[in-house]
């Protein structure tokens, strides 16, 4: 334990140093340990590890109040408060909203935030139509404007039940754009080419240097509004074994390792040293099928298939017992969850029958591909399991495995070609009709497997324009009805979400990107 | 032939080398099923989107003309941009080549200083008992996973005793990295006179040698005692013992006949490592060229993983001219061809 020793006196002296030097009163560092140095910061053109830390850097006019749920404190999706807007109101036809903004939010650079600077912003996702501009699209904004230096007004096309909640996503940013624009060139208006290696909001961190496949530093913003956060210094750390990322988790060496898998979990949950947190996750881990392909496009098939699979010794196999059963594609934590509609509980005599009654008495002998990655440590040893238990009911699976990047590019809107593969999906604004927008929609971009019924895109499309709370909720349980009926995913849990820190770590909150927020975080 | 024709004609032999290296590797890359498009596009892009990004990459070109514009930039020293980091891949590949070859220099000498002269004592006594122990330490060399091999090491010595620092990379996160001159934190630190980081690097540089050198060490242990067996075996040795000559000086005759295959051994060696490598820096965080190549081949990164095989191509290559010149040095009578 020498070294261990010499180290922690060699950074309590360099600590009391930087405190001396700097004049403050503290200074805390925390070592996060992650399989990758985010590879750009740009929240419209999300990139590896993007999204870890954009969320760090940009803030949003709107915040989720807190709730306490069996002792755990989680975000209250019910109640929607102002953060860097400090009020706002809205016309009659709820097509016109204007926000009021906070006076006195300054960036790290000392700027002050202005109406402009969230007009810029929504006009940079406009024009890059990516990640902010699907926001603006599923939540019907049409425009933006600022009315004076603290009023900025959104034009809603109609009016829109989730555009409250889609404003406490980070994108579509708001960038201190006095800052940004000294980086634009004529070929590059949006500065991207200098967002690609810095940052400029008016969040609580800002990137302080950045070494490629090394490590990237963000510090704390000095003039953040919400005062100063614990640790004034994050350091994102590479390295790309899961398993010494445990190791240096478990030695005191990093404060925070990017999200573990559940193997690992388990033996770190044995660990005095480490502190793991647990949340039902937004998220739900599916086999999926694509009724564009000839076999799947019969309804009985694809129940047979759900049938076939047993989800509560999947869940045991590969869970260690410990995810939620999914008995709906909206999460138990979005109001509005139904878990009553998808009766496929494990039976596989019933399952043949099916298969006998679309034609296969003697099961499928044809093999069928069912592809896997490693975006998700679950997608493995789903497909496994899952060929595994259909092969009893005579469905002939083939586990496949591809790159992450190229399950990423089969499952995009433009190409979806894919009959059957293991995923995991969903909504970061938590509000069920964004959830089955996103995922149930002919138009939306995580359903993955060419998907479409055009009954419950009717349904979800009235929920979307609906303000009325109760009419809103009531269609969400008739489309997960319908979806349920159509019986297009297996689906399987939902995986939660586990987050490991050192065991003095406290104040970690479960948001619906995955992302913990560091200003939140103490260690003490 | 004159060191300079034997350089020339290596140099002309290398350009039609990295062409066909090229030309594989480029269409292995776009064979291989990978799209990159996709995960450029992201999650919410459209077919328009699809289009418009595979057209500003050059993909929706024919075949042949992208290999085309590819060599033609190539040559002009251009290995082009990273698709995912938009950073120039000649860039990339320069700082981080250094950080492996360190890595590489260090693991293979100490490998080379361990197993050619156990390899030479366990070929004087075949059979005996140090041939014995030593056999069974090069199967275990040659059988442990890198990996594995890696990820224990750190357990034991950093974990367990605490002998060694966190596997974090090149440096730790409490020193501020040396001014750049090579590229190599420890090497830097000495000529900076920046002890402290020099230290930092050393310290850091330990485990991940070790792993090398015990992978590296193996195989050579192993291909010398079966070289110097045979060279013991031969006319020579035997005409040396029949004169009556001392053990010493038969040794050292063995020395230098075996010196020859036993260096051309381990050239092969230090080139056939390079994949080891990228499994050694991803375990210790290395950030080097191995872990680029291994993350570029995973995201599906075509230009960086061109740019990654030819350099390793390169390598190789000055490696083996390198080795000819060494051994034409240490035998003036072999061939420089």
């Amino acid at each position: 334990m020498n070294f261990i020793r010499k180290t922690l006196v060699a950074s309590t002296a360099l600590a009391l140093a930087t405190t001396a030097m700097t004049g403050m009163a503290r200074a805390e560092t925390m070592i996060l340990a992650s399989p990758q140095v985010p590879e750009g910061f740009d929240g419209d053109a999300l990139k590896a590890h993007t999204q870890n830390v954009v969320t760090q850097v940009y803030e949003n006019l709107i915040g989720y109040g807190r709730m306490e749920v069996n002792g755990q404190t989680v975000l209250n999706p019910n109640d929607l408060r102002g953060h860097l807007a400090e009020s706002w109101t809205t016309s009659e036809d709820g097509k016109t909203w204007v926000f009021k903004l906070r006076e006195g939010v300054l960036s790290p650079f000392g700027n002050e935030l202005s109406a402009e600077d969230v007009v810029w912003g929504w006009n940079k996702s406009f024009d890059q139509k990516r990640t902010g501009n699907f926001i603006a699209r599923v939540s019907n904004v049409a425009s933006v404007e600022a009315l004076s230096k603290y009023e900025v007004q959104f034009n809603l096309s109609e009016p829109s039940a989730i555009f409250l909640s889609a404003l406490t996503l980070y994108v579509p940013g708001i960038y201190d754009t006095t800052e940004v624009k000294k980086h634009i060139t004529a070929a590059d208006p949006w500065a991207l080419e200098w967002m690609q290696s810095n940052t400029a909001g008016y969040g609580a961190y800002h990137l302080e240097s950045l070494r490629a496949d090394d490590q990237a530093v963000f510090v704390a913003n000095p003039n953040y509004f919400g005062g100063q956060p614990y640790y004034d210094r994050v350091i994102y750390k590479e390295i790309p074994s899961e398993a010494s990322r445990v190791t240096l988790l478990k030695a005191g060496q990093v404060q925070w390792i990017d999200r573990p898998s559940m193997q690992k979990v388990v033996d770190m949950q044995a660990d005095a040293n480490v502190k793991v947190e647990r949340a039902t996750s937004r998220s739900v881990a599916a086999a999926r099928m694509n009724p564009s392909c000839e076999l799947l496009s019969d309804v009985r098939v694809r129940q047979a298939f759900n049938y076939g699979v047993d989800k509560d010794a999947l869940n045991t196999a590969v869970f260690a017992g410990q995810a939620d059963i999914a008995k709906s594609i909206v999460s138990p934590i979005i109001t509005g969850s139904k878990q009553d509609y998808f009766p496929y509980d494990y039976d596989p005599e019933k399952a043949k029958a099916l298969l006998a009654e679309a034609g296969y008495p003697d099961g499928i002998s044809e093999p069928i591909e069912l592809y896997y990655a490693d975006e998700f440590w679950h997608q493995e040893p789903v497909a496994i399991q899952v060929a595994d238990m259909l092969k009893k009911v005579g469905i002939n699976i083939v586990p496949t495995r591809i790159t992450a990047s190229d399950m990423r590019a089969r499952a995009a809107p433009a190409v979806q070609d894919m009959c059957f593969f293991t995923w995991e999906d969903g909504p970061i604004v938590l509000d069920a009709v964004y959830a089955m927008f996103l995922m149930t929609h002919s138009a939306g971009v995580s359903n993955r497997a060419k998907y479409s019924n055009p009954d419950l895109d009717a349904v979800i499309d009235a929920a979307r324009q609906e303000r009325d709370t109760d009419k809103r909720m009531a269609l969400m349980d008739e489309a997960q009805k319908l979806w349920g009926a159509d019986a297009p995913w297996i689906l399987v849990t939902y995986p939660p979400t586990f987050e490991a820190m050192a065991s003095n770590v406290s104040g970690w909150v479960y948001y619906p990107d995955e992302h913990e927020r560091w200003r939140e975080l103490k260690g003490n | 032939m004159t060191l300079q024709r034997f350089l020339l004609r290596r140099a002309l032999m290398v350009i039609p080398l990295m062409i066909g290296v090229v030309f594989i590797t480029f269409m292995l890359v776009r064979v291989g099923g990978l799209d990159p498009v996709g995960r450029l596009a992201g999650p919410t892009a459209t077919q328009a989107e699809f289009d418009s990004i595979r057209e500003n990459l050059g993909l929706d070109r024919p075949l042949w003309e992208q290999f085309g514009i590819y060599l033609g930039n190539v040559v002009r020293g251009d290995l082009g941009e990273s698709w995912l980091s938009n950073r120039p891949v000649l860039t990339d590949i320069k700082e981080r080549a250094i950080i492996s070859l360190e890595l590489l220099a260090l693991g293979v000498g100490i490998g080379t200083l361990i197993g050619v002269p156990v390899g030479l004592r366990a070929a004087f006594r075949p059979n005996g008992r140090f041939d014995q122990l030593t056999r069974i330490l090069s199967l275990l060399g040659f059988s442990i996973p890198t990996y594995w091999l890696g990820l224990v090491m750190i357990f034991v010595f950093f974990y367990l005793l605490g002998w060694a620092p966190p596997a974090i990379g090149r440096m730790s996160l409490l020193v501020s990295p040396p001014d750049t001159i090579t590229g190599s934190y420890l090497i830097d630190g000495l000529l900076t006179a920046n002890w402290q980081a020099a230290w930092s690097a050393a310290t850091q540089l330990v485990l991940p040698v070790i792993c090398l050198a015990i992978v590296s060490a193996a195989p050579i242990l192993k291909q010398t005692r079966a070289i110097a067996i045979e060279v013991l075996a031969s006319d020579t040795v035997r005409y040396a013992h029949a004169c009556g000559l001392p053990e010493h000086i038969v040794r050292r005759v063995v020395l230098r006949n075996s010196a020859v295959p036993v260096l051309t051994f381990v050239g092969t060696e230090v080139t056939g490592l390079v994949g080891t490598m990228s499994l050694i820096e991803y375990v210790f965080a290395w950030g080097g060229l191995g872990q680029y190549g291994l993350n570029a081949i995973i995201s599906g990164d075509f230009t960086a993983v061109q740019g990654y095989v030819l350099a390793l191509a390169l390598f190789s290559v000055l490696v083996f001219i390198a080795i000819d010149i060494v051994v034409h040095l240490i035998e003036p009578r072999s061939e420089l061809s």
